[in-house]
């Protein structure tokens, strides 16, 4: 009785398991197939990325195959690459042998991607990236691999250079995860801000595994004047830093001093929940939805239409990827070399997060992929147009 | 610089009040069956995502939260031992309820996900943003209410174990399960209880530990792996020794905050169970085994 009633409870959590493990497919039968791997975080600390990427690219991949793109339609498989290593080159290895995919998107860390690219060399596919920051992604350059956001480089130049010019911040505490992306961010801020005169006061590393954030803030706290905070982290921590800055007083949203600046990591909707802590935020996105270009406008009525929800940058990120490729197909791409040379060749697109133009390295050049936003006491944003 | 020493104290008690909250249900459970729990961390999770939605739905009852958290553990600990580590327990091999735990564990993170998605949820009580400001020091209400709850939830388990029939019947059970049988103790009676009580008290854990966390189905597993330091380091099972032990590690948290870089806490705190093992094999308080918990 006993093991009937344990293989009752077994049964459902072995296909609820199972459904888990097995990865979703979005395709049809069709002869002209362009077949897209998607290798993004669906578990773990990093699956709030995985979750809204998915959307973007089912978005993109429903509206393409109403009509094709030169005869032919898209079909994509998603793995879960975890935002961490290990499993990244193992969903990397499963897509390759499995699916056979003429290109891949992903990941969104930039330690999951870095596992990813020599797989995807190896079996000589492109990888296109839309959310990993380390200069390592393209430097010194691989041929499989393209990066749509600016890189650590170019977005720690900018916010330090911005933070010191436009802000007039003289002294900063940094404060990063550490993993490649989070040192390399900070790296980059560091060296910037000090070249133009800048100080960095503390440069504040930590563990993923870290949840309360009151021992550092009481250290910022402790340092004395602190004009800005550049922090790099993903979400659920970002949001308890900045709580626990503006507790100790040290951030305008907690009555201090403090410029508290973000990155592209954070999606939207962090305010909200952030609260009234997120007051006088500066912080940059790769998706301003107050940007009025049709194609802009055309996607934000898509996606409430498809989702009843506005979208976030990473929805935005995703949708353009698969754009890019549909562009790639439409000027003659079909297999993963021919799409490789494509998107190399890439020079004037234009997607709802910005303009696209690869340099040598397959390095995305375009800076109007970053806006600054600054949050409002009612928890809106500013855009301050910087770029 | 005293201000600073001082704040990371009172930061340090308040994150190791938590770690003692959810060591303790460990503690427990080691304590009486020599089992290590590993669905533990989920046990906290649900805890804290029962106080959220209560909390929610009672337009900002924190108290129903917790409440509720405490049952919904209870409840599940009782559920689960009933239907998988009691019936597992029953065949005689220690290794298959050990198992069970870390199946228990993934499927309760992966159905979490599925109905809860991976986004983390802000848990903010009408405590946690309150923030009260004294003398250069600063804390909120809601860690305030941390020490308070987990001081009561260690005096309450404290007299339970040692004053009550069947306190003193769990520590029989954890001396000499076979004698404790002889003496009409029923060993599986207490076992369940055991699993309730620790169980009850992961909920509440994670009801305290909800504001704090980067709410996700992952978000015990974060302290989990701290949680089972503690009880390596406070004695193996030895209810003190986790209290002591859990105060050190959130000490140790801060002051290598302070001091030395966030980036170390994890080495720190390890290197010391190293220590513990090679110099103190027993932990913080070295009790015989038949005085556990």
């Amino acid at each position: 009785m006993m093991k009937r009633s344990f293989r009752a409870f077994l049964m459902p959590t072995a296909l609820m398991a199972g459904l888990l493990a097995v990865s979703t497919t979005t395709g049809f039968a069709a002869d002209k197939v362009i077949k897209i791997g998607g290798l993004f975080p669906i578990s773990g600390p990093g699956s709030y990325f995985g979750v809204q990427d998915k959307q973007g690219v089912e978005l993109a991949v429903e509206q393409l195959n109403k009509s094709g793109v030169n005869g032919y339609k898209f079909e994509v498989q998603f793995e879960d690459s975890a935002c961490s290593p290990l499993p990244a080159t193992q969903a990397a290895k499963r897509l390759v042998e499995q699916f056979k995919p003429d290109v891949a998107i992903g990941e969104e860390c930039s330690d999951a991607t870095l596992a990813i690219m020599p797989v995807m060399a190896q079996a000589q596919i492109p990888l296109l990236n839309a959310g990993s920051s380390s200069i390592k992604v393209t430097e010194p350059g691989n041929p499989w691999t393209f990066r749509i956001m600016p890189n650590e480089v170019m977005q720690g130049i900018d916010i330090a250079t911005n933070a010191y010019k436009r802000l007039n911040a003289r002294t900063a505490v940094v404060l990063h995860e550490n993993t490649n992306a989070g040192i390399g961010n900070a790296k980059v801020f560091a060296e910037t801000f000090t070249k133009l005169g800048g100080k960095i006061l503390a440069d504040i590393g930590f563990g993923r595994d870290v949840n309360d954030f009151t021992s550092i803030a009481t250290r910022v706290a402790g340092i004395g004047k602190v004009d800005v905070i550049p922090t790099y982290t993903l979400e659920g921590q970002g949001l308890k830093i900045t709580q626990a800055l503006a507790q100790a007083g040290v951030v305008k949203g907690g009555g201090g001093h403090s410029i508290q600046l973000g990155t592209i990591w954070l999606p939207f909707g962090f305010e909200k929940k952030a609260g009234k802590a997120a007051l006088g935020y500066v912080r940059i996105v790769q998706f301003d939805p107050t940007d009025q270009r049709e194609v802009v406008r055309n996607f934000i009525k898509a996606f409430k239409a498809k989702y009843n929800q506005d979208p976030t940058h990473i929805n935005a990120h995703a949708y353009d990827q698969v754009m890019l490729i549909a562009d790639v197909v439409r000027r003659g791409g079909k297999d993963a070399k021919s799409i490789r040379d494509g998107l190399a060749a890439t020079k004037d697109f234009s997607g709802v997060t910005g303009s696209v133009a690869f340099d040598k390295t397959n390095q995305n050049t375009k800076m109007d992929t970053v806006h600054y936003m600054e949050t409002m006491p009612d928890l809106s944003w500013k855009a301050l147009k910087w770029n | 610089m005293l201000t600073v020493i001082l704040q990371q104290g009172i930061n340090g008690i308040v994150v190791g009040s938590l770690y003692v909250l959810v060591a303790l249900g460990l503690t427990l459970i080691y304590g009486v069956l020599v089992q290590i729990n590993f669905a533990h961390a989920d046990f906290v999770t649900l805890g804290a995502f029962a106080a959220y939605f209560i909390t929610h739905l009672l337009s900002g009852n924190y108290f129903a939260g917790i409440a509720v958290a405490l049952v919904v553990g209870g409840v599940l600990g009782w559920l689960l031992n009933a239907t998988i580590f009691a019936p597992l327990r029953e065949r005689g091999n220690e290794l298959l309820p050990l198992i069970a735990t870390i199946g228990v564990s993934i499927m309760l993170q992966n159905a979490m996900l599925v109905l809860l998605g991976p986004i983390p949820y802000a848990f903010d009580t009408p405590y946690s943003n309150h923030v009260i400001r004294f003398a250069g020091l600063f804390f909120t209400v809601q860690s305030m209410l941390i020490i308070v709850m987990s001081t009561i939830t260690i005096g309450i388990l404290y007299a339970f174990m040692k004053f009550t029939f069947l306190g003193k019947a769990l520590r029989a059970v954890s001396q000499d399960r076979e004698t404790a049988g002889l003496m009409g103790i029923n060993p599986n009676y207490v076992i369940m209880l055991t699993f309730v009580i620790a169980s009850a008290l992961a909920g509440m854990s994670g009801a305290l530990l909800g504001p704090v966390l980067v709410l996700t189905p992952f978000a015990g597993t974060s302290v989990i792996v701290k949680a089972f330091a503690i009880v390596i380091i406070g004695g193996f099972g030895n209810v003190e020794g986790t209290i002591i032990a859990g105060l050190i590690v959130g000490l140790i948290e801060s002051y290598t905050t302070q001091f030395l870089d966030p980036g170390l806490i994890d080495i720190v705190v390890f290197a010391l169970l190293l220590l513990t093992l090679a110099l103190r094999p027993t932990g913080l308080i070295a009790e015989r085994r038949e005085e556990n918990v």
